[in-house]
């Protein structure tokens, strides 16, 4: 077979390009949900921990320290669980146990990955918090700033920018992590380009297209981050 | 408890490793409205710790402070309604990197007093003309020179009106051509009336400057009254030695 002919029953015969577009849409809705509960389960996390850190030291009220020891021993079970075991296992658990009962495959994805992304999002946070220095927040609560305030408008503006990288690659790792979905029968753009396979005998064409398809992503989003960076880093100048 | 101090301690103890180091152990003090009081003593004296506390970026182990009637070591008390009124300044500067000068001073009045955008700018401009930065309300902290960012710090905290400065070792990072300029910001402050605190190494300010220099060493105040006695005629063998150490 020509290199024509192998490009069309890969991609054009029957339609079969549709399998990766319809994948590539499953792997970005995945992607995109997840990191949005990654965000928001990483920060919530985070605060809990460089709270009961900051604090423990300066709490006099008994009720209060059991409260802040109470949550940070719940975040740090999660911590030490989600960080322990492989995603795939999560996954599974996540679609075979814990939501047994849901058809809904994409959502099960995006708890399962959010919740796994949570975790690293988490510690990418908090080292951010802990790498802005100590006299920033004093001089926050000097002037009268409470806590939250001081860790909204000074600290956090101050600790992303730190770890804007970090978090970036987070999401790298997470889009390219999500082409596990297979393993729950989700028909994402890994997925999709392996029934391409089954079907034409033939992994180079769909396998590289596959990976291609990954790469331009990735590289479109490295390029959005460094704008970003760049715009986020006009005070050093 | 007397009327006639702004801020007075009682007994204030900050202890650590449950109690083996004793950061301050037991300091009783007055300051009076529009007086200005220096704080000085070795390194781990205590004086830093002292000064932090009377806004209680330190928490005392044990001990009271009352500032205009308030006692605010009460834990029931909103400290940060009170910090509002004590205005901080620190060796590090500690300006907000991310914001502009004008950003930085204009910040905590709009968000605590609830000034509109322009009173805090005006506010923040004029003050910022007194100390001949006026220039400069649209640069970042770090295209500042120390003692540029020192004296933005010190306009910063007086952008929220407060009843007292607190000053710890405001010059301690300064390169010695810039010490000047700080220090002559502090003294007009003072001639104005303002009540400041200041911990510092600077003797001619606290000779030129202070009412009343408080000396500590090892957690206690070993010894206070006018510049004139403390550095003239110490009566303390602690402070006598201290002195002679450094001049």
């Amino acid at each position: 077979m020509t290199f024509k002919e192998r490009f069309f029953l890969n991609f054009i015969k029957d339609s079969r390009w549709h399998y990766l577009t319809d994948g590539l849409i499953v792997t970005l809705e995945v992607t995109f949900f997840a990191v949005l509960l990654g965000i928001l389960i990483g920060v919530i996390v985070a605060a809990v921990r460089s709270t009961h850190d900051k604090l423990i030291g300066n709490t006099k009220s008994k009720f209060s320290k059991f409260i802040l020891k109470f949550f940070n021993s719940i975040a740090n079970v999660y911590l030490t669980v989600i960080r322990g075991t492989p995603v795939t296992v999560q996954l599974m658990i996540a679609y075979y146990i814990i939501f047994v009962t849901s058809n809904n495959k994409i959502l099960v994805a995006v708890l399962a990955f959010g919740i796994n992304s949570g975790a690293y999002v988490a510690e990418i946070v908090r080292s951010g918090i802990m790498s802005v220095d100590e006299g920033q927040f004093e001089a926050g609560r000097s002037l009268g700033f409470n806590y939250v305030q001081t860790m909204f408008h000074i600290v956090l503006p101050q600790a992303f920018k730190n770890v804007l990288p970090a978090l970036a690659n987070e999401f790298i790792v997470l889009l390219k992590e999500t082409s596990v979905s297979g393993y729950v029968a989700l028909q994402d753009l890994t997925r999709g380009g392996d029934i391409i396979r089954g079907r034409t005998y033939d992994a180079f064409f769909p396998l590289l297209a596959v990976a291609g398809i990954y790469l331009i992503m990735v590289m479109a989003f490295t390029k959005l981050v460094s704008l970003l960076e760049r715009r986020l880093r006009k005070s050093e100048r | 408890m007397s009327v006639d101090f702004l801020i007075e301690t009682k007994d204030l103890s900050k202890h650590y490793n449950k109690g083996t180091i004793k950061a301050l152990d037991g300091v009783s003090a007055g300051i009076q409205k529009g007086e200005v009081v220096v704080v000085i003593g070795p390194s781990g004296s205590g004086k830093s710790t002292f000064l932090r506390s009377l806004n209680l970026l330190e928490m005392p182990t044990s001990g009271s402070i009352v500032f205009e009637g308030h006692e605010i070591t009460d834990p029931k008390v909103n400290i940060n309604i009170h910090r509002q009124k004590m205005g901080m300044v620190f060796q590090q500067f500690n300006l907000f990197p991310h914001m502009t000068v004008l950003k930085n001073m204009t910040l905590a009045p709009m968000k605590l007093l609830k000034m509109t955008k322009e009173e805090a700018e005006a506010k923040a401009m004029k003050l910022l003309e007194r100390v001949g930065l006026a220039d400069r309300a649209s640069a970042y902290p770090s295209q500042l020179s120390g003692g540029q960012k020192q004296r933005v710090a010190i306009v910063r905290a007086l952008c929220m009106n407060p009843d007292v400065m607190l000053f710890d070792e405001p010059t301690s990072a300064l390169d010695p051509e810039m010490v000047g300029e700080v220090l002559d910001v502090m003294k007009s402050l003072a001639k104005e009336g303002m009540t400041m605190v200041v911990v510092t190494h600077e003797m001619g300010f606290a000779r030129e400057v202070a009412d009343r220099v408080i000396f500590m060493a090892e957690g206690k105040i070993e010894e206070e009254g006018t510049p004139e006695e403390i550095f003239t005629n110490p009566r303390n063998p602690r402070t006598q030695q201290f002195l002679q150490s450094i001049l």
